[in-house]
């Protein structure tokens, strides 16, 4: 299809704005669920005798799971298209198809993680698993329907040669790639150790000494994403957005027609990058000056003394 | 099957290779045999999967599933491809070069790259031919057949392929990840691997409807029911093997 | 016809033996620290290294599949800037997001552990170490190491992905596109994974001591490998004929 100028840059727009919602979204269902990398001090947790009520949803890595609901969700929206269904109810009735295999998938793994962890006297609380799993289906139900969307937008609008299917797994692959580099950590180090200083990284020795009791009562899951949902969600959501914009920006604007203009497009790519390095640096050269050194702050005490 | 006693590998080894060429050689007569052969071939890799794994990967779980689908995939279209004159060989030859790809970088993995574990060369080239069958076989109740061409039109255009690659992968590395733990024992794995190779047949169910039509709805119901036969029997096993089960409390007293 | 299809086949095998390798090694410069980097442990970013490679050579697939079909006989150049470019952009991005968690809500300054001095900027980094860690975040050095690592990787895929697509293209048309997406994303983890478990889960960069040791047997190990896989995906092509 092609477009003009204010329709390329409408649908340019309209993808940013979904991939944001997906990316927020898939933070947040990661950290309801406790998934992925700061999982493994959940799961270190009983060991050291800090037995919790966490969820502890074990479904093999961010990239992989959001990747299988994406396609689960791509798939039965095709097969829906294919029998003449309007196209929003189709991507409604797919990704909820995807979130239930997903919610299914986060019970086995809570429930066999806790079965293997009998010899620490970990209990299996069975409230925490009914409502902390439709909490994590409704996620990754909003997270399916916005990349099912960015994937049909993509393959009929655009006219990418892959089918729905392929790109909704990509998509879902690379929420769960920036989701877990990026809103993770505010989850792990922040969040499950908030007991500690503000401002340092975890000393090795407090491995598994997460926080059980919450702010009125006992620490559980949705807590959890009640804290992340202020900044790891959001900052998760605006990295997806722009992965998704920045990457098909340089060629909107263009509108290229010649092999010198696709040449240039790269061009562009090439200097967002240089860009987005330059403020890096900025931010590192700005927090090392704001926060200081640990050691040296402690030698100055020292000649003080 | 008591307790102490495991299930011996070669027997699920034996149970994933004859029932995933039964079950793909029937597809044509009876699609959904095709992604029940494939859940014979699903439990089998994630007991392989399994004793790996015990060793310490250092990179997780996931990895060792990713790369037997990753290999499966083009071992099992070769041998699909290059065998379409003698169509009954087809499915052999997928097999037969899955294992030897699997087999050379298992033997790479611990000679070369020095992983160490004992059981790599043989659990590596298990997966690998595990996921040659999981594909072809649930490519196959989705297609009607192992024949290339119609693989090519009914499962890769649409896309259908990849829930068989990354589903079936997810199929193979969620049981023993989900289990993971000091307390882990062989029967659970089992009943989850068959609830997870039973999911895929469902999904694969409802991706049939489209291209085979009503013989779609058969693929669809079996995969429910079995898993919801699987389901039960894994919850059965946790109510026996956990701590405790409650339906609410306070964190339990140890003696800390 | 048939000698034709022979010499082209032995060009692309070589192709995609050499871009298997690519991924292989462009796994190596991408800054991953696992589990411990989520908790601010370790330096890197805090995942998978199959799953950061995989993402950001994913999307270089993307933009690389879409330039090849709105450019009628795209030259291979621009095939693999524009798979180099759009994986850069989600390292880039990925990378800058996530010192930005670093920075402002764990609230630690980024610190390799590695190096007394960060290569690129001459920063100090051994007093920013916070106490117990072994660093953390993502100093620059780490950050153009990931962004060299995104353009090998995004070079690796689309050089697959061409290659698949100039074989298959003849012979089944409209359906090669998915085809070739299809096996490059096979052959894609199979390297990725392969580096993984060379390197071990975790590394900080090239300027990590465990980069010079483990790149020559995991490159010789992805060649082997990507050229097996090679042959098996262009003999393929003799079955569609």
């Amino acid at each position: 299809m092609v477009l003009d100028l204010t329709m390329s840059m409408a649908i340019l727009a309209l993808m940013g704005a979904l991939a944001t919602i997906a990316g927020c979204l898939e933070d947040l269902e990661s950290d309801v669920g406790s998934q992925s990398n700061p999982n493994s001090q959940v799961q270190l947790a009983p060991q050291m005798n800090f037995l919790h009520r966490i969820y502890n949803k074990a479904v093999s890595g961010e990239p992989v799971s959001n990747g299988m609901s994406a396609v689960i969700s791509g798939t039965v929206t095709v097969v829906l298209l294919d029998k003449g269904f309007f196209l929003l109810t189709a991507i409604a009735l797919g990704a909820l198809v995807g979130a239930i295999v997903l919610g299914i998938f986060a019970t086995t793994s809570y429930a066999g993680r806790v079965a293997s962890q009998a010899r620490f006297k970990q209990p299996l609380y069975m409230d925490i698993m009914r409502y902390t799993t439709p909490s994590i289906i409704s996620h990754n139900f909003i997270m399916n329907v916005c990349l099912v969307s960015l994937a049909y937008i993509q393959c009929v609008v655009l006219g990418h040669p892959f089918p729905i299917p392929f790109l909704a797994l990509v998509w879902g692959i690379t929420a769960g790639a920036v989701g877990s580099s990026v809103g993770d950590v505010h989850y792990g180090a922040e969040r499950e150790f908030q007991n500690r200083e503000f401002g340092c990284g975890l000393n090795t020795a407090l491995s598994g000494r997460i926080v059980i009791k919450a702010e009125s009562g006992l620490r559980n899951s949705i807590d959890n994403v009640w804290f992340c949902a202020k900044y790891g969600g959001p900052v998760t959501g605006l990295g997806l957005g722009l992965v998704v914009f920045l990457s098909s920006w340089p060629a909107t604007i263009i509108q290229p027609r010649t092999i010198d203009d696709f040449w240039l497009t790269i061009i562009i790519g090439l200097i967002i990058v240089v860009l987005l390095g330059i403020a890096h640096r900025l931010v590192e050269y700005s927090i090392n000056n704001a926060y200081g050194p640990y050691k040296e702050e402690k030698n100055e005490k020292e000649a003080a003394a | 099957m008591s307790d102490i006693k495991e299930i011996p590998a070669s027997t699920l080894a034996a149970f994933g290779i004859i029932g995933g060429l039964v079950g793909i050689y029937l597809s044509p007569y009876f699609p959904a045999a095709g992604a029940l052969g494939a859940i014979c071939a699903v439990i089998w890799a994630s007991e392989a999967v399994r004793r790996v794994s015990k060793y310490g990967l250092g990179t997780g779980v996931p990895s060792i599933g990713q790369i037997a689908m990753g290999m499966g995939i083009v071992a099992s279209m070769f041998g699909l491809a290059i065998m379409h004159t003698i169509p009954l060989a087809g499915p052999i030859v997928a097999l037969l070069t899955a294992s030897v790809i699997g087999l050379i970088i298992g033997w790479f993995a611990q000679n070369v790259i020095k992983m160490k574990i004992p059981v790599m060369i043989r659990c590596m080239t298990e997966i690998a031919a595990a996921g040659s069958l999981i594909i072809v076989g649930f490519s196959a109740a989705v297609a009607g057949g192992f024949e290339f061409k119609q693989l090519l039109h009914s499962v890769f255009d649409n896309g259908i392929m990849l829930i068989a690659f990354w589903v079936g992968a997810v199929a193979i590395l969620h049981p023993f990840n989900a289990v993971l733990g000091p307390d882990e024992k062989q029967k659970r794995l089992l009943y989850l691997a068959g609830s997870t190779g039973a999911i895929t047949m469902a999904i694969l169910g409802i991706a049939a409807m489209m291209t085979l039509g009503n013989s779609g709805i058969i693929t669809l119901l079996l995969g429910v029911i079995l898993w919801l036969i699987f389901y039960k029997l894994f919850w059965d096993e946790v109510y026996k093997d956990a701590a405790a089960v409650v339906g609410t409390g306070l964190i339990p007293r140890t003696e800390a | 016809m048939a000698t034709e299809l022979l010499l082209l086949s032995l060009q692309e095998i070589l192709f995609i033996a050499i871009s298997g390798t690519l991924i292989c090694i462009a796994v190596h410069f991408v800054p991953v620290g696992g589990a411990p980097a989520a908790m601010a442990q370790a330096t890197g970013i805090g995942t998978g290294t199959v799953e950061l490679a995989a993402g950001s050579g994913l999307v270089g697939l993307l933009t690389a599949s879409y330039m090849y079909s709105s450019v009628p006989d795209a030259p291979m150049a621009l095939v693999l800037a524009a798979g180099a470019i759009g994986s850069m952009t989600m390292m880039a991005v990925t990378m800058f997001f996530g010192g930005l968690v670093y920075a402002y809500g764990v609230g630690v300054p980024f610190a390799s552990a590695q190096v007394k001095k960060d290569p690129i900027t001459g920063a100090r980094q051994d007093i920013y170490m916070s106490k117990g860690t072994q660093g953390q975040g993502l100093p620059m050095v780490c950050y153009v190491s990931g962004l060299i690592g995104g353009a090998l990787g995004g070079i690796g895929g689309a050089m697959i992905y061409f290659a698949l697509e100039s074989i298959y293209k003849p012979l089944i048309g409209e359906s090669a596109p998915a085809v070739a997406g299809i096996f490059t994303m096979g052959v894609f983890y199979v390297n990725a994974v392969i580096a993984s478990y060379g390197v071990g889960g975790t590394i900080e960069g090239f300027h990590d001591p465990k980069f010079r040791r483990v790149l020559p047997k995991d490159t010789l190990t992805a060649f082997i490998v990507s050229l097996l896989c090679g042959v098996v995906a262009v003999l393929i092509a003799w079955g569609m004929v």
